[in-house]
């Protein structure tokens, strides 16, 4: 019986009714006292909810959800301890621009403010990293508050959006209407560029000598690949990115050079730090880990930066030819009025000449990891690959080659470790036929390593990789670099076993410790479509290597 | 350089409001030298007159961050030279009742408070409250005045601007 727009339900269930009339598949959460009205509802709803086994997790699911769908992940949690388990899976999703709705609920409205049981201040704690957030007071704030939430993650520069659900509000009936639209004075994205900034951009594109390309993740959040390739191939300008502006551009496309920044390349970092005289950045934040240094970057260069994000212009960079829009609009228009060039020889004979040397943390046998990786990047068939964060992270960034494997998933602007495993099992939840791979290390996974049985349970296709080298790599190479060699608290120790790990959670283990071994057991992993870890002791496998290399 | 610029935010007035400014102000590193926020003639819509510190290019991403908050409708960099500024001051003085040089100390402080255009608000129990209203320069000089004699407490707002025009 339809009801018109107004309905008489509990806070819960209209919360739960937008959820679906939103196309929400899934929920990411953790129940509590707070919150548990909310699961209640969602009992026999089109929303399944699915159970992590902590809020970090939950809110890297999300992330890993949205990534591959293109739409807000969502994660419930409870109040108090809840709320701050997602904080960090927030920051990691406003760094990365990557559009959550986080839903929380809070203690009864008469108690807040006097440190009841599992009472935090959820509101202003998840302010600052939160591109909106709310506390809702009242029911009659709870339609608007959501379509708000649903509308700000996933526009203009995409982010996350939390709202605090009193817990008495969500088991109270309201006359909801269901109607009700939200009217944002203060929330206008400019979507498409000036024109008069992009002929300014055209002109200076056409009189530069020795222009470039530096893409970043924006091209993918707005799915502007296919744009951004015509743009390349008509104006045939070569092609540097960030760490997030991976899989964009095959790399063996002959106009891409590389990736620029701490652990780039160094051809790309001498191409935008003084080679070219006109940079185009396109959907980047020109972050200091991709500009390095103050006046590093750019020094003989124009720059001309697109961005949905108008406060990222100029943050860093000093902007010659600023261009505030959305990437994949903007480049449209742009693609429109650009001349076609023809073909750069010129580009293929240069790069022929030149060494595009990885800038990669490289002691303690780190070679095998290329191998590894390489071994990864053969299987031909699609996967949803994600990284943990440390060194295994910089070298997957640069290995991890096949285009059925990309854009990686990686934490980049937080570096969160104990990102990878949540966020692949949230990539498996927007895409169900599809194998995921979980590219970690030793320290990053036991960060999370709890949501494996997330896995099991669900008997998600699931392959991680832990590159096991008993220690914390980037840790132990900064120790090298910056303090004198004296090492601490970076050991890791040999104690975990993996493969009993695995199967004490009902999943299978795999111990690869010879580089014969490499790419038959990864293979096998990823054809049994079953929860699986493997451990790549990275020693013992260098060891081998080095044995077989002798032997021959 | 580090110059100072006032700039005015035209806010939606929902809760957290102030929070989420200061929040951002600090969070950015922003050097605020004072903050006055107050309603408006239109129901819901507050304004906040905020003096900074900083360059040009501290300025620009002040007044971007501030506009990307969603409640925030305009943030304006306010040119001294084309805007009004008003400060607002109430100070409590005590001066000596006992003897002839008593009542002279409360002339005194009368004649100030006439000649800077302020208004004696109370006075009693050897005590005045006088309130002052005007520029930054104004403020500043009526305090200096008042220096030499028994200031017991004092309170200031910040600034309140208006472009012209």
């Amino acid at each position: 019986m339809d009801l018109g727009a107004q309905q008489e339900l509990t806070g819960a269930e209209a919360l739960v009714k937008i959820l679906e009339e939103k196309g929400v598949e899934v929920l990411f959460g953790y129940p509590g006292g707070a919150n548990l009205p909310i699961f209640d509802a969602l009992i026999g709803s089109k929303v399944q909810p699915v159970l992590s086994r902590h809020e970090q997790g939950s809110i890297h699911m999300a992330e890993g959800y949205a990534r591959v769908k293109h739409a807000p992940g969502v994660v419930l949690a409870t109040s108090g301890p809840g709320a701050t388990n997602l904080v960090t899976g927030l920051a990691d999703a406003l760094l990365d621009s990557i559009p959550i709705v986080a839903l929380t609920g809070q203690i009864p409205r008469e108690n807040i403010g006097t440190d009841a049981f599992q009472e935090v201040d959820c509101f202003n704690i998840t302010m600052p990293v939160t591109k909106h957030n709310e506390l809702i007071r009242n029911n009659s704030e709870l339609v608007l508050a959501l379509e708000t939430a649903f509308y700000v993650a996933n526009t203009g520069r995409k982010g996350p959006c939390l709202i605090d659900f009193p817990v008495d509000l969500l088991a109270a009936k309201f006359p909801f209407d269901f109607d009700e639209r939200p009217n944002l004075p203060g929330y206008k994205p400019t979507t498409k560029g000036n024109i008069g900034q992009i002929k300014k951009a055209i002109k200076a594109i056409k009189n530069a000598e020795r222009p470039i390309v530096l893409i970043g993740g924006g091209i993918v959040l707005s799915r502007a690949i296919p744009e951004l390739l015509e743009f390349v191939r008509k104006s045939q300008l070569p092609v540097v990115r960030t760490l997030l502006g991976t899989g964009v551009i095959p790399v063996d496309d002959p106009l891409y050079i590389g990736m620029i920044g701490t652990h780039g390349n160094q051809l790309a970092n001498d191409i935008v730090q003084k080679e070219a005289d006109l940079i185009v950045a396109i959907g980047t934040k020109l972050g200091n880990r991709s500009t390095v240094a103050k006046g590093m970057f750019a020094q003989n260069a124009k720059l001309i930066h697109l961005d949905i994000d108008p406060a990222e212009i100029g943050k860093i960079q000093k902007v010659d030819i600023p261009i505030v829009g959305d990437v994949k609009e903007t480049l449209q228009i742009i693609n429109e009025r650009i001349d076609e060039k023809p073909i750069r020889e010129d580009v293929v004979a240069w790069k022929k000449g030149k060494k595009i040397e990885h800038m990669l943390p490289t002691s303690d046998n780190a070679e095998v990891l290329e191998v590894v990786l390489k071994a990864l990047s053969q299987m031909d068939q699609k996967l949803h690959v994600t990284t943990d964060v440390g060194r295994h992270q910089m070298w997957a960034n640069h290995y991890c080659t096949n285009p059925k494997h990309l854009p990686l998933i990686t934490s980049a602007g937080l570096g969160t470790m104990g990102f990878g495993l949540p966020a692949a099992i949230g990539a498996w939840f927007a895409d169900r036929g599809t194998t995921v791979v979980n590219v970690s290390g030793d320290g990053s996974f036991m960060m999370n390593m709890q949501e494996f049985l997330v896995a099991v349970e669900h008997q998600i296709p699931i392959v991680v990789m832990i590159i096991n080298d008993q220690r914390l790599s980037m840790i132990r190479e900064l120790q090298n670099m910056k303090y004198g060699e004296r090492h601490t608290v970076h050991d890791l120790g040999k104690s975990m076993d993996y493969i009993k790990f695995a199967e004490s959670m009902g999943g299978t283990g795999y111990e690869v410790h010879h580089q014969e071994m490499i790419f038959p057991i990864i293979n096998k992993a990823i054809a049994s479509r079953k929860p699986c870890i493997i451990d790549f002791d990275i020693a013992k496998i260098a060891n081998s290597a080095h044995l077989k290399a002798l032997g021959s | 350089m580090r110059e100072r610029h006032i700039i005015s935010l035209e806010v939606e007035d929902k809760p957290g409001v102030l929070s989420r400014i200061s929040t951002l102000f600090s969070r950015r590193g922003f050097n605020v030298d004072s903050l006055t926020v107050g309603h408006t003639h239109i129901p819901g819509i507050s304004r906040f007159t905020i003096v900074v510190r900083g360059d040009g290019e501290v300025l620009e991403q002040i007044r971007k961050q501030s506009q990307k908050l969603i409640q925030v409708l305009t943030a304006t960099d306010l040119d001294p030279a084309q805007s009004v500024m008003r400060e607002f001051a109430i100070v409590k003085l005590a001066h000596s009742t006992k003897d002839e040089k008593g009542n002279e100390e409360a002339k005194a402080i009368n004649e100030i408070v006439d000649f800077y255009g302020g208004r004696m608000l109370d006075s009693g129990h050897g005590q005045l409250i006088v309130e002052f209203s005007g520029s930054e320069k104004k403020i500043e000089k009526v305090f200096e005045q008042l220096q030499s004699y028994k200031v017991l407490e004092s309170i200031r707002t910040g600034k309140l601007g208006m472009k012209i025009g």
